[in-house]
């Protein structure tokens, strides 16, 4: 192999591989990256076993052909090297990288040794929607998940493809977020409706790596996904199981709805979160008079503090406990002025999301008093 | 030599040819699934051990198996991640905080059962002995004995729990039987979201391709002629491949207005079962049994003064333990029988607060169809002394008002009449099981007024 690539392509096209660069004592191999060199490209690649990342870096091919060397190294030679050209070549399994004044020998392992990259079944159907639309999706449900060993079916996003919607959702058993993005933003190829869980981590990587400007296509089989853009091929395994049945969770009819200001609860979460040592437990109360949302919070070692919002209050009065980061967890997924909390008595679960759209929910259950 | 251990064999062969990393990388959670006819399927744990071991290894390993077995002609490999998961741990760790979850989503998502409920802990008395008897046939010869299994009883008595046992029970004993359990109203809703997406084949097939199928609360499709339908070729297409079919209902399939005639006589056609009202040694063990899984102990004293005062909702009684645990925690020295009582005796009024004996009258009427005035009237012919008695009996029984008041109320009777009425009631309840039906059918109008 023998390439001439730009540094700067280079740096980006490790920055992508980093993530699935993985220390493995089984397998020293995964702390190395492949470059791969054929007739029509340079590709960047690295894997963890769950998921894998292809990354295209522009450059010339002189001659075609690939090497596998330890990412770390590279990555700390192309950060400090200050020219623009950088000629790299493999001989025997070692990797030789020049620039003008800059000569190096990186000691590489054989190229067949590299985890093979699996491919998706070729008739999995696609699901293209714009980068910057999904990842938004994404990152307003992100939150309320959580890794968790005894339940591997929540240990990851939902994307519940529809015909008409597409729908993002994440649960970690206390709270769960929806995402439903209408079917004028995204175009849906798959065969029927699917359900499918990806792995959290995966998904991470894939809100970091992704870019703007481009569209990405959503390739799904049975056990295996594929995000596919001009550039860049993430391919990682989905969660076997199924996503719980959440409809039941979604609170039909409130007893309790407040709008408010959202800075003003924001302001209040993080004044009476003050207030709390390990619990996180912040008093949400309604009295008759419905003009005023009093958020108390008290702790035998720090003290007790009092927030009087102004608010608009339809329904009954109400008392409820919540854990003030769940709750700011939610309040920081709503970008609009005004929010609006429904609740259902002090233990059912309560909702916050932006009044007048359906588009997006938060759910939490309240802290047992 | 079985699979297991002809693959074990051809494991350690490779286990000296492969190198050590990665033997353990690809090869150490691999298993042989099938084998026969010359062919064999190597299940892999993940798509990157498929893909090498398939593209790295597959001579390496054909020749040892064909070393073993010479009529080995080809391998395939397949992937599997679910059955190396390791089991999941049984326990939850307690939770540190109060902290609430979505209770729902313990729910099995593929089954719609909730694991908690069990046969172990349904409590079987004279009262739903032949219902559970033929549960138990039903877990023995799925889809063969009682076809369909129609169970019914009032409301918090078990029903419920009984038929989710059914299916958490097959689900425990038998591999690879599909068990579905759905509330009639999840069943109309996916209906509804079938037509209105045009996706009736997506429901169809979700529901067809069952073994088990478990219809809970029946009565509320009535009158609902699109899911009548559905149901009603589901319920076909199930009964004729042998699949086992279990129904419950608050009453029997007679007694539900305007369900459609062919589906009626289906119902009626496999096994009915009824839950009636647990007798007092019943209620004894239930509570018992509900104390145990809180892990609490109380007096049989106390425990009889609860049963005897809880007769016909269990899922009410649910509610009052919790109610004493909790008054028992609060005050540490525990509690005499008197408090009981009269905490019992709180809780029991408290959910008639708001109805008035004009309220209980009014259903009464509206319920056997005659008009209140002749109810409070003089007439003493067979139609209305029944409901007469039965509305003195509800006026005591829910509003707890003094005999001597009922009397005054119903048409300024004696006050013999009115404990005459309720006595005779009172009894006639423990044997007949239409007259219950009647009763509670009468409550839920009272307590949904807008019904009346």
């Amino acid at each position: 192999m023998k390439i001439i690539v730009l540094r700067n392509n280079l740096k980006n096209a490790l920055d992508a591989a980093s993530r699935t660069v993985e220390e493995n004592l089984n397998l020293p191999i995964l702390k190395n990256i492949l470059i791969k060199a054929d007739q029509s490209k340079i590709t960047v690649s690295s894997t963890n076993l769950e998921a894998a990342i292809t990354k295209v870096v522009p450059g010339k091919i002189t001659e075609q052909g690939e090497a596998t060397i330890p990412f770390g190294l590279l990555n700390s030679l192309i950060n400090n090297l200050q020219s623009e050209r950088i000629d790299l070549e493999e001989k025997k399994c070692n990797l030789l990288l020049k620039t003008d004044n800059y000569e190096a020998i990186i000691q590489g392992m054989s190229p067949s040794d590299f985890p093979i990259i699996p491919k998706i079944a070729p008739e999995a159907g696609s699901f293209e929607i714009s980068t910057s639309v999904l990842k938004e999706g994404i990152n307003k449900i992100i939150n309320a998940c959580q890794i968790s060993d005894l339940r591997p079916e929540i240990s990851g996003i939902l994307f519940n493809f529809e015909s008409n919607v597409f729908k993002l959702v994440a649960t970690d058993s206390f709270r769960l977020a929806e995402k439903s993005i209408p079917e004028t933003q995204f175009k849906n190829n798959l065969s029927k409706s699917k359900k499918t869980i990806i792995p959290l981590k995966t998904i991470q990587e894939i809100v970091r790596i992704l870019n703007d400007e481009e569209s990405v296509k959503v390739f799904i089989d049975d056990s295996q996904a594929l995000f596919k853009t001009e550039t860049l091929e993430v391919i990682t395994r989905l969660i076997d199981g199924q996503f719980p049945d959440y409809g039941p969770i979604i609170p039909k009819s409130l007893e309790t709805e407040i709008v408010v200001e959202k800075q003003e609860l924001v302001n209040a979460m993080k004044l009476a979160g003050s207030f709390t040592a390990r619990s996180g437990e912040v008093v949400i109360k309604v009295g008759d008079d419905k003009k005023i949302v009093e958020v108390y919070s008290a702790d035998s070692g720090l003290g007790e503090n009092k927030y009087l919002i102004s608010a608009k209050i339809s329904g009954d009065p109400v008392k409820a406990s919540f854990n003030w980061k769940y709750l700011l967890d939610g309040l920081k997924n709503i970008y609009t002025d005004t929010v609006l909390f429904g609740l259902q008595g002090d233990s059912r679960p309560a909702i916050l999301k932006a009044p007048n759209d359906t588009s997006y929910f938060y759910i939490l259950m309240p802290i047992k008093n | 030599m079985n699979k297991e251990e002809l693959w074990k064999n051809v494991l350690s062969e490779l286990e000296i040819q492969i190198s050590k990393p990665n033997f353990l990388t690809w090869l150490k959670n691999s298993r042989m699934n099938e084998y026969e006819n010359g062919k064999a399927t190597v299940v892999l744990p993940n798509h990157f051990a498929k893909e090498w071991v398939e593209t790295k290894y597959h001579k390496l390993i054909l020749g040892v198996l064909r070393s073993k077995d010479g009529s080995i002609k080809n391998i395939t490999y397949s992937v599997d991640s679910v059955s190396f998961k390791r089991p999941a741990e049984p326990v939850q760790a307690a939770p540190q905080t109060k902290q609430l979850v979505f209770s729902e989503l313990k729910i099995d998502p593929e089954t719609g059962l909730n694991p908690k409920y069990n046969l172990k802990s349904f409590v079987v008395g004279s009262s739903n002995e032949l219902a559970y008897a033929a549960s138990l046939a039903v877990i023995e010869e799925i889809g063969k004995k009682y076809n369909p299994l129609f169970i019914y009883g009032g409301t918090g008595l078990g029903k419920t729990h009984l038929i989710q046992a059914i299916g958490n029970e097959i689900k425990n004993n038998y591999k690879n039987i599909n068990v579905k359990y759905v509330s009639s109203e999840k069943f109309t809703n996916d209906v509804i979201w079938a037509i209105r997406n045009k996706r009736i084949e997506d429901v169809k097939e979700a529901y067809r391709n069952v073994d088990v199928l478990i219809i809970d609360d029946i009565q509320f499709i009535g009158g609902k002629e699109k899911t009548e339908e559905e149901f009603f070729h589901t319920f076909n297409a199930l009964y004729e491949a042998n699949k086992q079919i279990i129904i419950s209902s608050d009453r029997p399939p007679r007694a539900i207005p305007i369900l459609e005639e062919r589906l009626r006589s289906r119902f009626e056609g496999g096994m009915i079962a009824d839950i009636s009202f647990p007798d007092y040694e019943t209620r004894m063990a239930i509570i018992k049994v509900k104390l145990q899984e809180r892990n609490e102990i109380f007096d049989d004293p106390i425990v009889s003064i609860v049963a005897k005062k809880i007769q016909r909702n269990i899922r009410e009684l649910e509610g009052i333990l919790n109610k004493l645990i909790f008054y028992r925690n609060q005050h540490q020295d525990g509690f005499s029988a008197e408090q009981v009582e009269s905490i019992v005796n709180d809780i029991l009024t408290q959910s008639a607060v708001n109805v008035s004996p004009t309220q209980v009258i009014k259903a009464v009427s509206t319920f056997y169809e005659i008009s209140p005035n002749d109810l409070i009237g003089r007439g003493r012919k067979k139609e209305i002394v029944e409901p007469r008695q039965v509305a003195i009996y509800l006026l005591r029984e829910i509003l707890n008002m003094s005999y001597p008041y009922i009397a005054e109320k119903m048409g300024k009777r004696d006050h013999t009449t009115a404990i005459y009425a309720y006595e005779k009631i009172n009894l006639s309840l423990s044997k007949d099981q239409g007259l219950n039906q009647k009763i509670s059918l009468i409550k839920d109008l009272i307590n949904k007024p807008q019904n009346l």
